[in-house]
């Protein structure tokens, strides 16, 4: 009974974890943009497959993609005939070494097959920036606009990124190996290294994130678009770039807990939405705004999905998403809507 | 050379057009005021210079540079700053968070900060608290300071006085009295005609988004068209002071 227990909890902690990345994904750009981002999960399906195609030596199309996409925008931004000729020659700089980033990245991963920390690189690199991508493609041009049309926008994201999903890398399942194989025993309790691992990098990614933003100028500039638009704009903090910076956060947390995930239930082009969701229901718990409550939602959603997966598996999922009702209404008695409008 | 000449400018909301055709200028130097009662679209001209509410017409020149069409990091980078009416502060970050942010442009060096904090000795004794926590007059301090961190060389003030209790207003003027005695161009938007016009050295006066009166600030004062509508306006003036910006 006991050993139960610890492999339940165990295993729902390690859920908590990768829902934890993808709660802070959804808090990030929905504190920064107003977007309440349905296509969250999609990130986590793209980072795992790019993942796997980099492990695997194939050149990354999305990484491809990504490049053309950004050459796109590189070449509109260098046109742009406000610019003085120092800051031209910037931007020109910026935006090449960026792409350069994105394709040697994908090049080298795909030169050596196999090796973890490339394929890391090359995953994240690729999904951050077509982060960035889908902010000024889809946010920017109706930006101001109110929270249900950005949230219809990205409904419209989430179909788009999940045909992609499917035509670049079909719907067979690919497995990925794990950073290291096999586990610990804690007397009968066995622990898989790569929970470990998921639990380990998850706190690194998110303690890294907290010292981003209370402790750099920029972090700092991120909260305070966060907090105040106008504000932000009047004290010079490009609020585009901090819309662009904070889905390029988004994407690369919600990416690097879909290529952490993937060596425990395969990569698949289908494996995104429900994660995305299950991040969604831990993140209401604090509105989508506050962090310290989100990650009390994530383990309470990790914790549920495992012990409800142990006792009545088929319903699962359902128990999981019917969490979201009591806690949207406990959110709405301790802090009404209109209580946090400025 | 003037630091600023605008013309023509039209800038409204949605369907409305609330200024339209106006011209104004600035000297290097030079503290001007807008003069009006509220609603005349004071604040209205100011967000359209800074790009907050693009204009639809006209010219906005700074040294043969155009400004319209320039988002407003871009004229913060330009040295064209506005301390807005509401403040908009970061309430939940501390006061030397937001001061830092004011200057994040120039990576808000502590030699800056240090000019703040003598400017307004208070502030540093606040600097760990949050924002929102400040008193009116505190927090107006804040707004001028966190302006004043961009290294500015046009500062725009939106009604700086208003809510604020005679003893603060005294604060914030000498400040501004300062900021002029050391070179910096102002535009002083203001209700209280007959405190902006001690100060400055011309003034416009604007009603229902039109110039319809400006001068050199002796003269505007003598004006009996002026002393009619606002001089004479106290009561305006106390029930301004009255209505408390909150954010
Ligand atoms: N954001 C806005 N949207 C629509 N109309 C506005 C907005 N802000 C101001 N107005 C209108 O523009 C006119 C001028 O307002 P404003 O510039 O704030 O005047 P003042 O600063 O002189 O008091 C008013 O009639 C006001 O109702
Ligand atoms: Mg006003």
């Amino acid at each position: 009974m006991l050993d139960t227990l610890s492999f339940l909890l165990i295993d729902g902690i390690t859920n908590g974890a990768v829902y934890g990345l993808l709660a802070l994904s959804l808090i990030v750009i929905y504190t920064v943009t107003r977007v309440v981002n349905i296509a969250q999960g999609e990130y986590v399906t793209l980072g795992a497959l790019s993942f796997a195609s980099a492990l695997s030596g194939s050149f990354n199309l999305l990484s491809g993609l990504v490049a053309a996409g950004l050459a796109a925008f590189a070449l509109r931004d260098v046109a742009d005939k406000h610019l003085g000729a120092s800051a031209r020659i910037r931007v020109l700089l910026i935006r090449s070494a960026w792409i350069a980033g994105v394709l040697a990245t994908a090049f080298a991963a795909s030169r050596f097959p196999g090796s973890y920390w490339l394929a890391v690189l090359a995953s994240l690199a690729a999904t951050a920036s077509l982060g960035t991508l889908t902010y000024r493609l889809t946010v920017e041009p109706v930006s101001g606009a109110s929270p249900v049309v950005l949230l219809i926008v990205s409904v419209g994201v989430y179909m788009v990124l999940h045909g992609a999903a499917v035509l670049i890398w079909g719907a067979e399942p690919r497995s990925v190996p794990p950073v290291v194989e096999g586990g610990v025993s804690l007397g009968p309790v066995f622990i898989a290294y790569q929970s470990l691992w998921i639990c380990g990098i998850a706190v690194l990614a998110m303690g890294g994130l907290y010292a981003f933003s209370e402790r750099t100028l920029m972090g700092q500039a991120l909260q305070a678009t966060a907090v105040n638009r106008v504000g932000a704009q009047l004290c010079g903090i490009p609020v585009r770039l901090a819309g662009q910076l904070s889905f390029a956060i988004g994407a690369g947390f919600s990416a690097l807990s879909g290529l952490l995930l993937a060596p425990l239930i395969t990569a698949n082009y289908d494996m995104g939405l429900p994660i995305g969701l299950k991040g969604f229901v831990a993140a209401a718990l604090g509105g989508i705004v506050e962090y310290p409550t989100a990650l009390i939602g994530v383990m309470l959603v990790g914790l549920t999905e495992s012990f409800s997966a142990f006792q009545v598996s088929a319903f699962r999922d359902v128990i999981v998403f019917l969490m979201v009702i009591p806690i949207l209404l406990w959110r709405n008695a301790v802090r009404p809507p209109e209580a946090h409008e400025h | 050379m003037p630091n600023l000449r605008i013309s023509g400018l039209k800038v409204g909301y949605g369907r409305a057009t609330v200024i339209e055709n106006l011209a104004l200028s600035v000297a290097s130097g030079e503290l001007v005021t807008v003069l009006g009662a509220n609603g005349a679209g004071k604040t209205t001209l100011l967000n359209g210079i800074m790009g907050l509410a693009p204009p639809r017409a006209g010219s906005i020149l700074m040294e043969d540079q155009e400004l319209i069409g320039l988002r407003p990091e871009q004229l913060v980078a330009l040295g064209v700053v506005l301390v807005p009416e509401r403040r908009e502060l970061f309430g939940n970050l501390t006061v030397e968070v937001n001061l830092r942010l004011g200057g994040y442009r120039t990576g808000a060096p502590s030699k800056s900060l240090d000019r703040i904090y003598s400017l307004f000795p208070i502030l540093a004794e606040r600097r760990r608290q949050k924002a929102a926590t400040l008193s009116g007059g505190e927090q107006q301090m804040l707004a001028v300071g966190r302006a004043l961190m961009s290294g500015p060389r046009l500062l725009m003030l939106d009604e700086p006085s208003i809510g604020l209790a005679p003893l603060i207003v005294q604060e914030i003027l000498r400040v501004i009295g300062q900021l002029k005695a050391d070179g910096l161009t102002i535009i002083l938007v203001e209700q209280n005609a007959r405190l902006a016009l001690s100060m400055a050295d011309r003034g416009y006066v604007l009603e229902v988004g039109r110039i319809v009166l400006e001068g050199p600030s002796g003269s505007l004062s003598a004006d009996p068209r002026l002393s009619q509508a606002y001089l004479g306006g106290a009561a305006d003036y106390a029930a301004a002071r009255d209505q408390v910006y909150v954010d």
